[in-house]
């Protein structure tokens, strides 16, 4: 018997229940964990499987959960030794009956980033070690997983490295979330795409309890549910659980209509719990729950289902914007959160990534921006490229289901593109163009539409997952040609029962008042069915088209959400901006939108550089003067900093607009050492050097000494900050510190170093800095200015 | 499940390096704002787990031993407010720096206020025993390594998803372990402050004639 063969024959699949309950119960003595019972203890683990394989286990969890090498560690065992033992105990315990054996994987037991700061390949090569040394069992299964992005590295490894079935389930909270803030959507979406063959939940909660997240989950996936619930709560006093066998299968019976399939039991459950759920089970027959005919995407906090027009925001790609080209070259980072952040305060529910710069490398880059995105920002992305490989990285890093940004009718397209968005599970963007170009008619677009997604199924994606694009043209250059993307859509929408997507703003260049265009134009392409416009959120007109659409469409019942957004919402808070108010009053004060005005009104008459260096620059000394005397405190300065940065930026625009050199003062980088993930200070440091005009290029928190060397050597820049918290991380500055000196690159011929470094962190201090080998200590951020204004002036 | 209650805004400066000034009226709107940010975002939990003294693995260094002696037990403990609150200012970080490090501020209040609440509740469980104050991992000669020991004793990561990583920094990051003893007689409480501190040589709080509460 295989796990197919079981699924197709049995109407229900029996788990086992607890192996800890088991272990703790028999009082079996083990050092580190309970998993070197397998080797010490073979026969008594193997007497637990034989009790549930005798109330009636079709698979039985090997006693592998915890064996991973983070763990073990220290344990004097290796990972293979625990994982065939393992493995081999529940092979024997089955002998001679039909009980199928699982490899059991829990958590590593780090967090992964952007939570935590276990890598997403760290994770992968930990499953790929327990996937590898357990190759003997029949099936796998992950278990008691609170993080999506962590269980993602765990599926693929599976899937990279075996050919067994995976099994996956996830521990969620009361509050419907697990720890991370994972909801039973986005684990149903993400899990469904990866192709696992069964996922649910286990643990946590009692099964009296979790009808909510059963219930949610089956509602984004056609796959059999897995229930592995506690038998309730321990009671404090006497650690014996609460919920006892015959109510324990009582209250899974109220699940089976979710499409629950897979049952057992976790921590508290016994071979009497797997009985009462056998003897429940003995005259019932399996409901598959009903199809779901919308696509849903996701991140790990955030499910958008595809059921009317949802915004996906445009504007994180370089196109056409010079201040994004920069930020790209810059590795100015928060210049795209920013970004990301101001789109989905405008109503965008998923945006579209594209970094494709040729001064850059765009497949470190994407991989760089999806987690940075994904690490303050629940929307789903759409990961935009040209390029085969970018798109595949940006798929491999990306935690939930994401769109791919897009395959079209060219054959290479097709054979490049089509099977990364299989084995990633995500949905695509099909473009209706192919090696001869655009088609002029509707026709010609929706034939190309025909057979990308014919060429879809055939891989395996399901056309709910193809969002076709009719393509916009110019209205200006071919006014007729509006017509025919919008009867296009309409024929996708109507005869291949396909989603749409359309960028909208194409439609209006060449013309005056492009807004109302495009909102017409959207409008129009929305009556025709399009799903997701690609536009700018910040168009307030095109938003309210979309809310109102779905509001006139009755997909925003009772327009709750329309309401949301006009009736409440009190309008933009604009602090009164008192018309006279000077750039330094502005920035001694901390206020953006006086400071802003100020430089605005100053530009007309005064040069750029003197309103820098004679009225910015010294008022921010004026706070920092406050900040040392402790009679301004620290968030004052930063906000003095904001102003200032908002009167940079109207600066810089002007200069961009006129084509002149920028303001910047020098590059300096900065960098939270390796291993370190206290970043707040950094931060504090980088946005006052940014407001005294010099160019951070910041690597961000947990910094390989390479990169740091790497970027300083490519941009020439002569002077690094460092920053850690921690004195288990001091070694890594230090180490940092090292490789900057030995680097030949970074050195003049006379041997000295080209590069300043300067240090600070909490546990640092002047001395243990100089030992280092650091140029600098600064104690806060006020003295990184000042150490700046030495070096680079 | 624990409620929060009001979140002091001079502690809050305190962390800020900010004691003595006199917030002003903008800055006072923020400090409400941010506490109430701070306490939507929060979901404290907190975990202790009774350890029988002598423990070799848990008492690893003199400082703790010295801190534990006299207790025939040790109340190991842990709290945290979750992971969203790091999130939040990771994101107010993006935008606003200023408030990001007024909310960091009122999480090092708030996590303080969780440990409170298990020390208390503990007392209640002990009532005839004495209570040495919280000793942490990083305190004295007390290594950071010991973070994976407390936390796979409490079993937290599975229970309040508690964890450390490979540098022994907690995650959620607005997180605390601690040990406290607990004795049938008096204890002399070796209080807490800069005298028994590594960082009392170098240590802002002190420049500015000020002291960090410990």
């Amino acid at each position: 018997m295989d796990f197919n063969t079981l699924m197709q024959t049995k109407p229900f699949i029996m788990l086992d229940g607890a192996m800890g309950t088991m272990i703790q119960k028999s009082k079996a003595e083990y050092r580190h964990c309970p998993e070197t019972l397998n080797l010490t203890r073979p026969e008594l683990i193997q007497s637990f499987h034989k009790a549930y394989i005798d109330a009636g286990a079709d698979i039985i969890y090997a006693n592998t959960f915890g064996a991973n090498a983070y763990k073990l560690e220290n344990s004097g065992y290796t990972v293979e030794e625990i994982i065939r033992a393992g493995v081999a105990n529940a092979k024997q315990a089955a002998k001679g009956t039909e009980a199928l054996v699982a490899l059991d994987i829990g958590p590593v037991g780090m967090l992964a980033e952007p939570a935590g700061s276990m890598r997403f390949d760290d994770a992968y090569n930990y499953f790929k070690q327990q996937i590898l040394a357990g190759k003997d069992a029949d099936v796998i299964v992950f278990e008691t997983m609170t993080d999506l992005y962590e269980l993602k590295a765990a599926v693929l490894a599976a899937k990279e490295n075996s050919d067994l079935p995976v099994l996956a389930t996830m521990t969620f909270e009361k509050n419907g979330r697990t720890f991370t803030g994972v909801s039973p959507a986005s684990a149903a979406v993400t899990l469904t795409g990866l192709g696992v063959d069964a996922l649910g939940v286990n643990c946590s909660l009692g099964p009296d309890e979790l009808e909510p997240m059963i219930a949610a989950m089956t509602r984004y996936t056609d796959l059999p549910l897995i229930v592995k619930a506690n038998a309730g709560l321990p009671d404090p006093n006497s650690n014996e659980y609460t919920i006892l066998p015959d109510r324990f299968a009582a209250c899974v019976e109220q699940l089976l209509p979710y499409g629950v399939k897979i049952i057992g039991g976790c921590c508290g459950t016994t071979p009497a719990y797997i009985e009462a759920i056998r003897d429940m089970l003995r005259d019932k027959e399996f409901t598959p729950c009903p199809k779901n005919t919308d696509t849903t995407v996701c991140s790990a906090a955030s499910a958008v289902e595809i059921n009317g027009p949802r915004i996906i925001g445009e504007r994180i790609n370089p196109t056409g914007k010079k201040r994004f080209k920069q930020a790209l070259i810059d590795h100015d980072i928060d210049y795209i959160l920013t970004q990301a952040l101001s789109q989905t305060g405008a109503g965008a529910e998923i945006l579209d990534v594209n970094v494709g710069h040729p001064e850059i490398d765009e497949k470190a880059m994407m991989v760089t921006a999806v987690k940075a995105i994904q690490s303050v920002c629940d929307a789903p992305l759409q990961i935009d490229s040209t390029k085969p490989e970018v798109l595949e990285q940006g798929l491999r890093y990306y935690n939930g289901k994401p769109i791919v940004n897009s395959v079209n009718g060219e054959e290479k397209s097709l054979a490049s593109v089509l099977p990364l968005v299989r084995k990633y599970g995500a949905s695509v963007v099909g473009l209706t163009l192919d090696e001869n170009g655009i088609p002029k008619t509707a026709d010609g677009r929706f034939a190309i539409a025909k057979r990308i997604v014919e060429r879809a199924e055939a891989l395996g994606i399901d056309r709910r997952d193809v969002y076709i694009d009719c393509l916009t043209l110019t209205a200006s250059a071919e006014q007729d040609a509006c017509r025919q993307t919008l009867e296009a859509l309409h024929r996708v929408k109507t005869e291949l029962g396909c989603k749409t997507c359309l960028g909208v703003s194409n439609i209006s260049f060449g013309l005056p008042n492009r807004e109302l265009v495009n909102s017409t134009f959207l409008t129009m392409a929305m009556e025709e069915g399009l799903d997701l416009p690609i536009m700018n959120p910040n168009a307030v007109s095109m938003t309210g088209a979309v809310r109102a659409f779905r509001v006139l469409s009755g997909i925003d019942r009772h327009a709750v959400k329309f309401i949301e957004a006009y009736n409440d919402a009190a309008p933009p808070k604009v602090e009164q901006t008192q018309g006279d108010m000077d750039v330094a009053t502005a920035v001694f004060n901390g206020l953006k939108n006086e400071g802003a005005a100020a430089t605005e009104r100053l530009l007309k008459t005064t040069d750029p550089m003197t309103i820098v260096n004679e009225m910015l620059i010294p008022a921010l000394d004026r706070v920092g003067e406050g900040f040392e005397k402790n009679t301004i405190f620290l968030p004052q300065l930063i906000q003095s900093a904001n102003t200032a940065q908002e009167c940079f930026e109207v600066i810089k625009a002007h200069l961009a607009k006129n084509g002149d050199q920028s303001v910047s003062k020098g590059k300096i980088i900065l960098a939270t050492v390796k291993g370190d993930i206290h970043d707040i200070g950094k931060n504090i440091v980088k946005v006052l050097l940014d407001n005294y005009g010099y160019t951070v290029v910041d690597l961000g928190k947990d910094v390989d000494p390479q990169l740091i060397v790497d970027t300083a050597v490519q941009q020439n820049i002569k002077m690094i900050g460092l920053s850690a918290l921690m004195t288990t991380t001091l070694h890594s500055m230090e180490e940092t510190i090292r490789l900057v000196r030995s680097t030949p690159a970074l050195q003049n011929p006379d041997g000295s170093s080209k590069c300043v470094v300067f240090v600070g962190g909490a546990v640092l201090t002047e001395e243990y800095a100089m030992q280092i080998g650091a140029d600098y200590y600064c104690k806060d951020a006020k003295e990184s200015v000042d150490t700046a204004r030495r070096v680079l002036g | 499940m624990i409620t929060l209650g009001h979140l002091s805004h001079s502690e809050a400066m305190r962390y800020m390096g900010g004691a003595g000034i006199e917030p002003d009226e903008r800055m006072s709107a923020m400090l409400s704002e941010c506490e109430a940010l701070v306490l939507r975002h929060a979901s404290p939990k907190f975990l202790y787990r009774i350890a029988e003294l002598p423990d070799d693995e848990l008492a690893a260094g003199n400082d703790i031993k010295a801190h534990l002696s006299g207790c025939d037990k040790a109340a190991v403990l842990c709290a945290t407010l979750g992971a969203d609150v790091d999130k939040l200012i990771r994101v107010t970080q993006v935008s606003d720096m200023a408030r990001a490090v007024m909310l960091n501020s009122f999480a090092n209040v708030a996590v303080e206020q969780v440990c409170d609440k298990a020390e208390q509740e503990i007392a209640a469980q002990y009532p005839d025993r004495y209570m040495t104050f919280r000793y942490s991992p990083g305190y004295g000669d007390y290594p950071l390594s010991l973070q994976k020991t407390l936390l796979t004793f409490l079993d937290a990561p599975r229970k309040i998803g508690l964890s450390a990583n490979e540098n022994h920094l907690l995650i959620p990051s607005k997180s605390v372990t601690a040990v406290a003893g607990l004795s049938l007689y008096p204890i002399e409480q070796k209080r807490q402050g800069c005298a028994v501190c590594q960082l009392r040589g170098d240590c802002s709080y002190r420049r500015n004639g000020g002291h960090c509460g410990f």
